[in-house]
């Protein structure tokens, strides 16, 4: 196993190489650069500025400089734990951001992960709280009412859109009862509704592959074999049934869990929660190279790893899968 | 199974592992004298010589203040007392506060006020609103480095309260400038320990109403009342607190929500219901900007003033104003805006394209130009960079008026910014915003040389008349100058004026004292609750 994560780890180098390139040059090639406003600044402070942010050197110096920036130099992740610093546990500079003089992309990173991957966790845990027994519910009573009722409604969670979802909670919950903040990020209560919408896709399609999964193994053989020998149907369910079941949702919870990181934008956007996402998108929008490139990376190597630890488990739950 | 559950076990504590790391914060309180003002743009920092929007000066004013301080009435006294000006109108010495200190203890000195600016104008601290200094003697070569000494410039301290500055030459609205953003001064001390971090909640120091106490970068900023402050006992907040929103309809539903109590503007899809529902907390500002089309006069059939003439006559600004924005603009018959001009802009208007439009003469002007009826006229494209159903109107109105097809796109931000200025346009949406209320800087953007120059439009007797303006002997001189100009400029139509931005924004009836002037200045050592005339909704 061992073995396996690392080929798999020594892989990724060339896909980060290939991304970190792509990025770095695209970004150079749109219109536009980070200090292009409505209200043009004098050809002097023009120059002013690229020399402080060096865009004056040739593309390729800029590329080779920032790749050596970019390069771990050490190893201490222990250091991570003390607030995410990725310079003093692996030596990556991001290096300043563009858009706010102030500050560097390893400080924006350091303060807005955090927030990201806590709506993204409770996002995942009411995604699977709802959506587990509402599949299992659904297939243990299949063609029942109980098996409609719970499909009409994961197929509604996936129709209606976190756009729409999420206004119409701060509208119902926030504007008219006034129980929850319409929007921000400064105590428990505010974790709520956000969590909520942006849980409820993914729980949609959980309740529909857990469904899906478990009927398919309700109706192998080695279940008949089961209840002939007698055991209890919570017992089928749960002990045989369930493990074989899902594995469809574990591994739709790789890509799913990098969506909900990564995808988190607009439910950021709504509830206006300073997590990483938003910071994202606007730097697309501002030409802060700098701060795209290391969101790109960081979510990049957030995928990969993801997808990685989905794969061992998917072999851990099937013993006909092998490592290799 | 046991497996399984030991897996799911693992992630499920991953989840809570991860979200042990979020921030634990308070919500938003509103006891004590807050007033929570919605902060649509993140500051890019709050140092006065590295900000350059307006959002990010709107915290930087609640902490520090600029010798005078710019009002909807023009310049008045800040750190600045008094001030005197040379017969000639090139040397103003300004006499700072006695006592006046920085909110650490130390004493704000005019030595302070010279580091300041020495820093923002040295090219490797590359300010980006450096040019507000380019009256000053000097500034504008020390900037680019053509000199590096910085006693050539013209700042001086005659003693420790005493700052005196010297022009390029006689400016009548330098004060608009020394009013402006980048003058407010930094602590040299604090920026020297600090570096950029200098501006950081526990180590900014400032010489305004309130401090820094809290930064949560995208999310929200408090500020509280600084008893060091010289005028501190007219300041009735205990503190300010900007809420960082991202749009419009995020900003009205927490608004609505009771979350703030100022935004910063409201959608006008939702100005009806405010007016009708909650007029009392409507609030209108006419502001110095100017929404103008731009037509690339590099391009035929652009490149004919019969033609620019031709679309900017078939458009009824009126009915823009009224009926597309419903925001009652005022429709702009010239370039400057009446809230730039101020005072001076009384008297006589450079005569623009009358308000509801004249398409028989515009149909006119193109058969002149070799497209009678529209025939033979190119598909050309018209573009803005928010999506605006101003862009369908006009498109609608020339379709109407001269039978001329255009395509209109709309484009982001800084691709359609970057197709201005490389000309790689037709007609396109544009806003003029001045930083200062000069109206020579505003129309020098449409100098041959300008940045600015959208238009790409060069005319050696505009740029003459603005030579003289700069160099007039006499104020009276001046604004012969500039109506000339102005006039010039709206006779040969590279651009097409169409309304004067208006600022209407929502803020609750018990907020009062807000100040704010016509370029999104605001001060706030006024600001206060007045008696609740009301539950908060």
């Amino acid at each position: 196993m061992l073995r396996f994560i690392g080929r798999r780890l020594l892989e990724a180098i060339p896909v980060m190489l290939v991304i970190v390139t792509g990025t770095f040059f695209m970004q150079r090639f749109v219109p536009g650069g980070p200090f292009t406003a409505e209200k043009a600044v004098t050809p002097e402070v023009m120059h002013n500025l690229e020399a402080y942010y060096h865009l004056n050197d040739p593309l390729w110096k800029q590329y080779t400089d920032y790749l050596w920036d970019l390069c771990p130099k050490r190893f201490h992740p222990g250091e991570l734990a003390k607030g995410l610093d990725f310079k003093a546990a692996f030596g990556v500079d991001f290096r300043p951001s563009f858009k706010y003089p102030n500050r560097t992309v390893n400080e924006i990173i350091a303060d807005k992960l955090p927030v990201s991957l806590e709506l993204g966790g409770w996002s995942l845990l009411v995604a699977l709280g709802l959506g587990l027994p509402l599949g299992i519910l659904a297939a243990v009573r299949r063609n029942t009412w109980v098996d409609y009722l719970c499909s009409s409604l994961a197929m509604t969670g996936i129709c209606v859109p976190t756009f729409v979802l999420g206004p119409i909670l701060v509208l119902a919950f926030a504007i008219h009862t006034g129980w929850f903040n319409a929007s921000g990020w400064y105590g428990p209560i505010d974790r709520v509704l956000p969590c909520l919408t942006l849980g409820n896709v993914y729980a949609a399609y959980i309740a529909r592959l857990t469904r899906g999964g478990l009927l398919e193994v309700l109706n192998q053989d080695y279940i008949r074999t089961a209840r002939a020998k007698g055991a209890s149907e919570l017992r089928v369910v749960f002990r045989h049934a369930l493990r074989g079941g899902l594995l469809p949702v574990v591994s739709f919870l790789g890509p799913a869990t990098a969506g909900i990181l990564t995808g988190s934008f607009v439910i950021e956007t709504i509830f206006q929660i300073p997590g990483l996402g938003r910071e994202f998108v606007n730097s697309a929008f501002n030409r802060d190279y700098t701060l795209v490139l290391g969101t790109v990376i960081l979510y990049a190597a957030m995928i990969i790893i993801l997808n990685l630890a989905v794969d061992v488990v998917q072999v851990l739950m099937n013993p006909r899968h092998k490592f290799e | 199974m046991k497996r399984t559950a030991l897996w799911f076990a693992a992630l499920a504590l991953g989840a809570l592992a991860l979200s042990g790391c979020g921030r634990d914060g308070t919500s938003p309180s509103t006891t004590g004298s807050v007033v929570r003002i919605s902060q649509r743009n993140e500051p890019e920092d709050l140092d006065p010589a590295l900000a350059s929007i307006p959002d990010s000066f709107f915290v930087i004013r609640a902490l520090s203040e600029g010798l005078v301080l710019p009002t909807a009435t023009g310049p008045v006294p800040g750190a600045a007392e008094r001030w005197e000006v040379s017969p000639d109108g090139t040397t103003y010495t300004f006499h700072l506060r006695e006592g006046a200190l920085w909110s650490d203890g130390e004493p704000v000195t005019a030595e302070d006020f010279i580091a300041s600016y020495r820093r923002l104008l040295t090219p490797s601290t590359a300010a980006p609103k450096a040019e507000l200094f380019y009256p000053v003697r000097n500034a504008r070569d020390y900037v680019a480095g053509r000199i590096t000494d910085f006693t050539e410039v013209g700042f001086r301290a005659a003693d420790p309260r005493t700052l005196v500055i010297t022009l390029e030459r006689p400016a009548p609205r330098f004060l608009d400038y020394a009013a402006s953003g980048p003058w407010i001064p930094a602590s040299p001390g604090v920026v020297a320990r600090w570096g950029r971090q200098w501006t950081r909640p526990g180590h900014h120091v400032g010489n305004g109403p309130f401090v820094l106490s809290e930064w949560l970068p995208n999310q929200r900023i408090t500020v509280t009342r600084n008893p060091r402050y010289w005028d501190w006992a007219s300041v009735r907040l205990d503190s300010i607190q900007f809420v960082r929103l991202d749009d419009g309809e995020s900003e009205e539903r927490a608004y609505r929500a009771g979350d703030i109590d100022v935004t910063l503007a409201l959608p006008y899809t939702k100005l009806e219901t405010y007016e009708r529902e909650r007029p009392a907390d409507v609030h209108r500002l006419e502001l110095g900007e100017t929404r103008y089309l731009s037509f690339n006069t590099r391009r035929p059939p652009l490149d004919d003033p019969r033609v620019r003439q031709a679309l900017s006559l078939a458009i009824d600004r009126e009915r823009i104003v009224t009926d597309v924005l419903r925001g009652d603009q005022p429709a702009a018959a010239r370039l400057l805006a009446p809230a730039l001009l101020g005072s001076a802009g009384s008297g006589e208007t450079p005569a623009g394209p009358p308000a509801s439009g004249d398409p028989a003469a515009a149909a006119r002007l193109l058969a002149q130009a070799g497209f009678p009826g529209g025939r033979g006229f190119p598909r050309l494209e018209l573009s803005g960079w928010s999506a605006t159903p101003v862009l369908e109107a006009i498109q609608a109105m020339w379709r109407k008026a001269l039978g001329i097809e255009v395509s209109v796109s709309v484009r982001e931000a800084r691709v359609h910014v970057a197709a201005l200025r490389s000309g790689a346009y037709d007609i396109a949406l544009v806003t003029l915003i001045p930083d200062v209320a000069d109206p020579l800087a505003a129309l020098e953007n449409f100098s041959s040389s300008s940045p600015g120059n959208y238009p790409h439009w060069s005319d050696i007797g505009f740029d003459k008349l603005l030579a003289g303006a700069a160099s007039a002997g006499t104020p009276a001189q001046r604004s012969a100058f500039l109506f000339s100009a102005e006039k010039r400029l709206l006779e040969a139509q590279p651009l097409a004026p169409l309304y004067f931005n208006v600022k209407i924004w929502a803020m609750r009836p018990a907020v009062t004292g807000w100040e704010e002037d016509a370029l999104w200045n605001r001060t706030y050592s006024h600001l206060g609750l007045g008696l609740p005339s009301g539950p908060a909704p």
